[in-house]
């Protein structure tokens, strides 16, 4: 490939900390602790060199604009606008965000790892998939032939290591896309990442928004607060399984949304010239504690939850002991959010300039009320069936 | 009471208090990390415990003696992290880990048998070889223990990722057919949609569109290539055959419940057009008439879909009633004088046939057979939609004349005609009350609920030779017509039939005559067929995402804006549950300004929208039948 790549990104091994903007806060006490787990820890030199996310470690990340510019290497046919590639596809934003494409008569490309149960629902709905893996850079280019749009929805999923895909697959990602020629990227980060370096997945998040601004990309940064889908699976089919449900005291606030608000809204933004560049955030009309999303699963179930409240300190003491161990660090990266939870922070921002700006009425827009309505009416009964059918299996002791 | 339960606690008071409010009898392990929640935690509790019942007192005592030995070292989660570690690391360490886990789970059970022997005095229950095996037991505590990390880890994210394999069950619940998907709709799983022309720009779209909404979609395509096949979501059932050719089209429209029409001619040649465009719409609206008939036979008169019996000739009593007139429309003086007359009966023959016979030589004239109509008792034509008969003869047109007002004063009545064709032997003719026209133009719409007679007119004019073996020789001004019955066909509140026609616009002015000609005589096909149709003529096709505009549905040809692809798909699958696009057709475009002095006040313009369905708004103010 004649690709014209300047070096310094095609190396995301290099990084250097940098404080800029960042108040040290009350959190940084806690990141003083990260660093001696892992100076106790006999394993933790045996992870991988160059780790650029744990504890109180911040990327830098450069990319040197004015020195790339984009190559059109194909005169011949100009891409169609409605030709998107979606990435992390199987996800929970990444399905919605296909099916809305397929909807909206985009032509939808998705971009699957291989693997040995193919993402079948993604072919079902009229999508194509191809396969490439982000670890992989090699594996990239041919899949953006012919692309406009690239939506990029993909977090590393809980089993791997956050850097592998959430941070150099992303690098080779938007450099092959620059380099390709991609007219518009479209990236998922979380809400107050850049607040939060503590915790390696925003960190992560906030350096490849960074990237991306300093790429030259055509882009579009939302940044999300959290899905209702999530609560489902954690609040609510335990609720109405009777099982145990596990919640923090922490006074945490998130504006939950819906994920397929959240897909309309990113192709109507996508859409509109005017916010190429921009960063959005996407925040739900009400911010909930988790108490609170308890006790409203609680009144729309008709029945109380089996709440096992974990102090935020337990969940703080456990990251540290886990990162005494190398195969737990992913854990322990995914469990600095607590330390995120136990500051009384809200995972919610002001929507109205955002709506303006789409030009999107808020009563389109789902309440958790109304969507956990939805679910309760609806699959009460099903879910009820299922359980009664399988409780004849269970002993009760 | 729990099997990942340990008892450490007892000798740690710095471990975390996790302790709930069970019901359950748990205080004897306040602070230790009780997960008596889950059912399946009961279940492997209650193994192991059985397993303890029948081992003797002394063995559990020994059991009970190891417990400070294990708890002094570590604390709970210590222990808890070590256990998890043990087991994630490798096969190796498979073996011990299954050694260890039962073990610990000896140590937490003497308690709780102690304490339940205290309790009561339990018999001692049977058990079984997997009961014991300590293979077995350790991997049943290690799934326990993996759901609780997993649990306990969940906790600490946001967005609530869940794992693959809660994924499964979710999708269902979420994505696929559960009632949180906003694309699900009712009955959709029930509803099989041919699309032909699936891989056209609309086709392609109103695929994806059809299998989002959990649609049985099935797609003709005239060669399944693989190109083509790719083209297509996997579960579409492909079925190969050519609009243009009726045999083909018996399996593609078996088991379809409603057909979408996007096909369009691929050249300008007249050809192709009239393939396409006119005889494909006209031999599939066929197609699907018979596989319908098909099926209503298989449940005779027991639906609502079944047909109202008017007349039924198997008598010679059943021709009563039935009366028989001649007339002429103008007296032609010169003609006059050669006047060859005119001559009909209606007659039941010796083979069993009710046939109206006879000849008009006299211009002008014409000859009729016609009748009261009896309805049985509590039913009304208006819940008809069109009139069948079953007729044999020599191949004549004939016009079927319907009188319609007040019984109590019939000098009121208006007159409304269709005419329909026969084949030379016997066929069945399907005339819609859409395809009535009044007499006079001035009158009204017919309303079938004010139907009182019927007419079937002979006249010489305007017959066309029948092709075949009688050839040129026939005589047109004679006439022979043999009823079986005349059936109403019910009403259907659903569109059967949407045909993706065009207004004309962008087509290059040399060709857009012919395709015009075309297109409009398939649309005329559909109407007539008796099938609950929708006739969308779309502005010129953009290739851009749907949805962003608002929308301009109009009949009378004088929209001038263009519609992206997908907005006309979107049109197609609402349009196939609305009971307000049956038997319409309307053209669709782009909201736009008209000029000034063009200035189309009527028009509405709709915007496409998640919350709202515009296309019902739209359609409810359009005249039904044009």
């Amino acid at each position: 490939m004649a690709l014209r790549l300047p070096t310094q990104l095609a190396t995301p091994g290099k990084f250097h900390h940098h404080h800029h903007h960042h108040s040290k806060t009350s959190l940084s006490l806690k990141r003083t602790i990260a660093p001696d787990a892992a100076h106790f820890s006999p394993l933790s030199s045996s992870t991988s060199t160059g780790r650029c996310n744990v504890g109180p470690t911040r990327v830098m990340c450069t990319a040197e604009a004015e020195t790339v510019g984009v190559v059109n290497l194909a005169p011949g046919t100009p891409v169609r606008p409605t030709s998107i590639l979606v990435v992390g596809a199987t996800g929970t934003l990444g399905r919605q965000v296909v099916r809305r494409a397929l909807d909206e008569g985009y032509e939808v490309r998705c971009l699957v790892r291989p693997r040995p149960a193919p993402a079948d629902f993604l072919r079902d709905w009229g999508a194509i998939v191809v396969n490439a893996d982000l670890s992989k850079p090699e594996t990239i280019p041919a899949t953006l032939v012919g692309i406009h749009t690239i939506i990029d929805c993909a977090t590393g999923r809980p089993e791997e290591p956050i850097r592998k895909v959430d941070w150099e697959g992303k690098v080779a990602l938007i450099q092959c896309a620059k380099a390709m020629g991609i007219q518009k990227y479209v990236f998922f980060s979380i809400h107050n990442c850049d607040k939060h370096p503590e915790v390696p997945l925003m960190e992560i998040k906030y350096c490849t928004e960074k990237f991306l601004q300093d790429s030259g990309l055509n882009h579009i940064i939302i940044r999300l607060c959290g899905f209702m889908q999530g609560l489902i699976g954690q609040y609510a089919v335990p609720i109405l399984e009777e099982k145990s449900v596990w919640g923090t005291d922490a006074a945490t606030r998130i504006a939950y949304m819906d994920t397929q608000d959240i897909a309309r809204l990113t192709f109507i933004a996508l859409r509109n010239e005017e916010i190429n560049g921009k960063l959005l955030t996407f925040a739900g009309p009400r911010a909930w504690t988790t108490q609170e999303v308890i006790t409203l699963c609680e009144r729309l179930a008709g029945q109380d939850a089996n709440v096992t409240t974990v102090p935020v300190s337990v969940l703080r003491w456990t990251r540290q002991v886990t990162r005494f161990f190398e195969w737990t660090n992913d854990v322990a990266d995914r469990l600095t959010f607590a330390e995120v939870l136990t500051s009384d922070i809200v995972f919610s921002a002001p929507m109205n300039e955002t709506y303006k700006l789409l030009g999107v009425d808020v009563k389109d827009v789902v309440t958790l009320e109304k969507y956990l309505q939805d679910y309760f009416t609806n699959i009460l009964k099903k879910l009820k069936d299922l359980k009664a059918q399988s409780k004849q299996t269970d002993i009760y002791f | 009471m729990n099997a990942t339960t340990r008892s450490p606690s007892f000798s740690n008071s710095n471990t975390y208090h996790y302790q709930t409010n069970h019901k359950r009898p748990t205080t004897s392990f306040l602070g230790t990390l009780t997960f008596t929640n889950s059912s399946s935690y009961y279940y492997i509790t209650s193994r192991c415990t059985s397993t303890h019942r029948a081992q003797n007192n002394r063995h559990n005592q020994n059991n009970f003696l190891l417990v400070p030995k294990a708890t002094a070292s570590q604390t709970g989660k210590d222990n808890k992290n070590k256990n998890k570690k043990n087991k994630t690391e490798s096969n190796k360490k498979l073996v011990q880990d299954e050694n260890v886990v039962p073990a610990n789970e000896n140590e937490a059970e003497p308690i709780k048998l102690e304490q339940q022997q205290q309790q009561q005095q339990q018999p001692s229950v049977s058990i079984s070889l997997d009961d014991v095996n300590p293979v077995g037991l350790g991997r049943k505590s290690r799934q326990l223990f993996d759901e609780v990390w997993r649990k306990f880890s969940g906790l600490g994210q946001i967005s609530g990722t869940t794992r693959a394999d809660d994924r499964d069950a979710l999708d269902a619940l979420l994505i696929r057919e559960g009632p949180m998907c906003e694309f699900a709709i009712p009955g959709a799983q029930n509803t099989t949609v041919l699309v032909v022309g699936a891989t056209s720009r609309i086709g392609r779209i109103v695929v994806r569109k059809l299998m989002l909404r959990g649609y049985t979609v099935k797609a003709l395509v005239r060669k399944a290539e693989e190109e083509v096949v790719n083209m297509l979501p996997r579960s579409v059932e492909i079925v190969t055959g050519d609009v243009g050719d009726p045999y083909t089209l018996n399996a593609a429209v078996e088991g379809c419940s409603k057909i979408i029409y996007c096909a369009t001619a691929r050249s300008a040649i007249t050809g192709d057009l009239v393939r396409v465009d006119y005889k494909g719409v006209c031999n599939l609206t066929k197609a699907f008439q018979d596989y319908n008939n098909k099926l209503a036979q298989l449940r005779a008169g027991k639906s609502s879909k079944s047909k109202l019996l008017l007349a039924k000739f198997k008598s010679a009593d059943s021709l009563k009633g039935w009366e028989v007139r001649q007339g002429t429309y103008f007296q032609d003086v010169i003609a006059s004088k050669y006047d060859g007359g005119m001559d009909a009966k209606f007659e039941y023959t010796e083979t069993g046939n009710a046939v109206f016979s006879g000849y008009v030589f006299t211009r002008g004239g014409y000859v009729e057979l016609s009748t009261k109509l009896s309805l049985p008792l509590g039913r009304t034509l208006d819940r008809y939609e069109g009139l069948i008969l079953s007729v044999g003869g020599n191949g004549r047109s004939y016009i079927l004349i319907l009188e319609a007002g007040p019984t109590a004063d019939t000098t009121q009545s208006k007159l409304y005609f269709s005419r329909f064709s026969t084949k030379a032997g016997f066929c069945r003719v399907r005339v819609p009350f859409s395809s009535f026209r009044p007499v006079k133009p001035d009158d009204p719409p017919l309303d079938p609920f004010l139907v009182h007679t019927m007419t079937i007119r002979f006249e010489p004019r305007r017959q066309r030779p029948n092709e075949g073996p009688t050839g040129p020789k026939q005589d047109l001004r004679s006439f022979e017509l043999i009823f079986e019955y005349i059936k109403a066909l019910p009403t259907g509140q659903e569109t059967d039939f949407i045909l993706v026609s065009c207004t004309g616009l962008g087509i290059e002015p040399t060709r857009r005559e012919q395709v015009l000609k075309a297109k409009r005589a398939g649309e005329d096909s559909l109407r007539r067929s008796g099938l609950g149709y929708t006739i969308i003529r779309p502005g010129p096709l953009k290739e851009e995402p749907g949805g962003q505009r608002a929308l301009i549905f109009d009949q009378g040809n004088r929209i001038s804006q263009g519609i992206s692809c997908a907005d006309v798909a979107d049109i197609c699958v609402k349009a196939l549950h609305d009971s307000t696009a049956r038997n319409k057709s309307f053209d669709v475009c782009y909201e736009y300004v008209a000029e000034q002095g063009r200035e189309l006040y009527e028009l509405v313009a709709h915007l496409p929208d998640k919350a709202n369905n515009y296309l019902t708004p739209a359609l409810s103010v359009l005249e039904k039948n044009t």
